[in-house]
């Protein structure tokens, strides 16, 4: 069995077509979706995610602003931007680019975000309506995005054993709670795991996200497994790879994601996804309308 | 083997007298933690915890004030009245006596209470802290098996395990607190293709599905520790959990009962909430009582 490599990019490009044609419907009624990006520092990285995500925006049609203050700034100055932001009507998502610099208290950032405009879905009502199964919240856009590919591809999820491996606030706890809202029998691993491989041989749906190269070996899998890898790590040749080992794990799997060009590029599209549904959200209040029409988890 | 059988209400009852410490600790700085219950409608049931929860109260020495609505109340009377006691200066915890009558909407109705005198734990807030491990008030019921499986010495911390039930009060939060103090966790539920098969890899097995007999020997890990959080009322009139009691007392290594398990720990704890509001509220940081989950 050679497993069906799921095209990540292929997938992201069908769901910013579906976003385009919602963004032109909400155009028709004079709302252009707008997304702002708060960022406080000089952080290589973060500069490249900001510019994946405004290029990403463009090319949907959406508004998009960048906020930059520098690494001394005061958390009180970012907070302030943040709740002009709340009320500018012009902008339906707000996202705060991570990490921050060290004197700032995330959780106080993030709490500034109407719940509204937390298009990342950090903040903590979002965080909490995941656990409460409220489906009009936005979806962290990670586990959001896995949860999509899988939709795309055809893989059933009820009644599947599914394995998170990592337990992170922002990846492997929302993708558990939202595959288990979809009726999957879902155990998470973590570092404190004793036997990982005793767990990741029974899922139908493994989806790593742990941040360790090679983790995942072909032994570890069951033949016919649906596996999903998160993980994006820097070799020390210059290299990017995820946490499996994509060519052995590949002949045994049934599906598998590559790194790059797996999940990657979904982060961004549901980013964007969740931004056109608050400007949906927002057009509908402002004609009265009670529609819902997010995509939801 | 023989497993130990867990005595909630003897643990139950430690805790409590812990607890009436930190009240005298509050009292003697000039604060009694207060607790207001609201009540809509004449639920028996909803009656008989009331009265529970009245009781330990007293017990603990905490202020305590039961808000009766009538069934037919509208949203805004028991909004306007969570609004009050949001405001009100004697009151630490709130707690809206479930189920509410149909006409109201439980999201609405909790989210009003000030996430600060949220002692259920229930608000979506909250909730929202439980999954970033910063939990403030863990929903009551899970918090108590959490206590439990402390005060009876069984290690979590890389053990697996296995939660039955998917429920927003037990289930859900259960299997994060699990995971937050470093167990392997397994969801299981009623869409789960073969509970035996993950219920028997499990070290601790947690059962909240309220269907008597789930569990039964033959399903458990030979030297596993087994909490029963299901209350079902047989034919007989006997109180009986999801587990088979006696079949499986035989296998594990510990085991809760029901009655005297996980019942008495859902009240002490929802008084332990209170009292650390009350201590939370003169403290800018959770004071000397914060056990973590």
């Amino acid at each position: 069995m050679t497993a069906r490599i799921i095209d990540g990019k292929a997938v992201a490009h069908e769901v910013r077509a579906e976003c385009k044609t919602r963004v032109e419907a909400l155009k028709a009624r004079g709302v252009t979706p707008g997304l702002a990006v708060v960022m406080v520092g000089d952080n290589q990285a973060s500069k490249v995610y900001v510019r994946n995500k405004v290029k990403a925006c463009a090319e949907v049609g959406l508004y998009s602003d960048e906020h930059l203050f520098p690494a001394t700034a005061s958390q009180d100055a970012v907070i302030a931007k943040i709740r002009e932001l709340n009320e500018d009507p012009k902008i339906h998502g707000i996202l705060v680019q991570l990490p921050l610099p060290q004197h700032f208290h995330l959780r106080e950032v993030l709490g500034a975000i109407s719940v509204d405009k937390d298009v990342d879905g950090f903040q903590l009502y979002n965080v909490g309506g995941l656990v409460v199964g409220d489906d009009t919240i936005f979806p962290p856009c990670t586990p959001y995005g896995v949860q999509k590919l899988l939709e795309y591809e055809g893989i059933p999820i009820e009644g599947q054993n599914v394995v998170v491996v990592g337990a992170s606030n922002i990846v492997g706890k929302p993708m558990a709670l939202m595959l288990m809202q979809k009726d999957a029998t879902v155990a998470i691993c973590h570092i404190k795991t004793r036997d990982l491989a005793q767990f990741t041989i029974l899922a139908d749906i493994l989806v790593v996200a742990a941040g360790c190269p090679g983790l995942v070996v072909p032994q570890m899998i069951k033949t016919g497994a649906v596996v999903i890898d998160v993980g994006i790590n820097r070799l020390p040749d210059g290299r990017l790879v995820g946490d499996v080992d994509f060519e052995g794990v590949r002949k045994k799997a049934s599906y598998i994601t590559p790194v790059p060009g797996g999940v990657g590029p979904m982060t961004v599209t549901m980013l964007v996804c969740n931004t056109v549904s608050a400007a949906e959200r927002f057009a509908a209040r402002l004609t009265g309308e009670k529609k819902d029409m997010c995509s939801t988890v | 083997m023989a497993a130990i059988v867990i005595d909630g209400v003897a643990i139950a009852k430690l805790i409590r007298t812990e607890l009436k410490q930190h009240v005298q600790a509050l009292r003697a700085r000039g604060i009694q933690p207060g607790l207001a219950v609201v009540l809509l409608g004449e639920n028996q049931a909803s009656q008989l915890y009331t009265r529970a929860k009245v009781g330990a109260c007293h017990e603990v020495g905490v202020y305590s004030e039961v808000h009766q609505l009538p069934a037919d109340s509208d949203e805004s009377a028991a909004l306007d009245l969570i609004r009050r006691l949001n405001r009100d200066p004697r009151i630490h915890g709130i707690l809206v006596q479930l189920p509410l009558p149909p006409q109201l909407d439980d999201g609405r109705i909790l989210e009003e209470i000030s996430a600060d005198k949220d002692v259920d734990g229930f608000h979506v807030h909250n909730m929202g802290k439980l999954l970033a491990g910063a939990s403030v008030y863990p929903p009551c019921t899970p918090y108590g098996v959490v206590k439990l499986l402390d005060a009876a010495g069984i290690p979590i911390a890389g053990r697996d395990a296995v939660v039955v039930g998917r429920s927003v009060i037990v289930g859900k939060p259960m299997a994060l607190m699990l995971l937050e103090r470093g167990a392997t966790v397994t969801f299981c539920h009623s869409q789960t293709r073969d509970l035996a098969a993950h219920t028997r890899r499990a070290d601790i097995l947690v059962t909240a599905v309220g269907r008597p007999g789930l569990i039964s020997a033959a399903m458990i890990k030979p030297g596993a520790a087994v909490i029963d959080v299901g209350i079902n009322r047989l034919p007989s009139g006997k109180v009986a959990g999801d587990v088979d009691f006696e079949s499986v007392k035989a296998k594990a290594a510990y085991i809760t009962p029901v009655p005297g398990g996980v019942g008495p720990m859902t009240v002490t704890m929802l008084i332990a909430n209170t009292v650390r509001a009350a201590e939370r509220r003169i403290a800018s940081e959770p004071a000397g009582l914060h056990v973590a989950p």
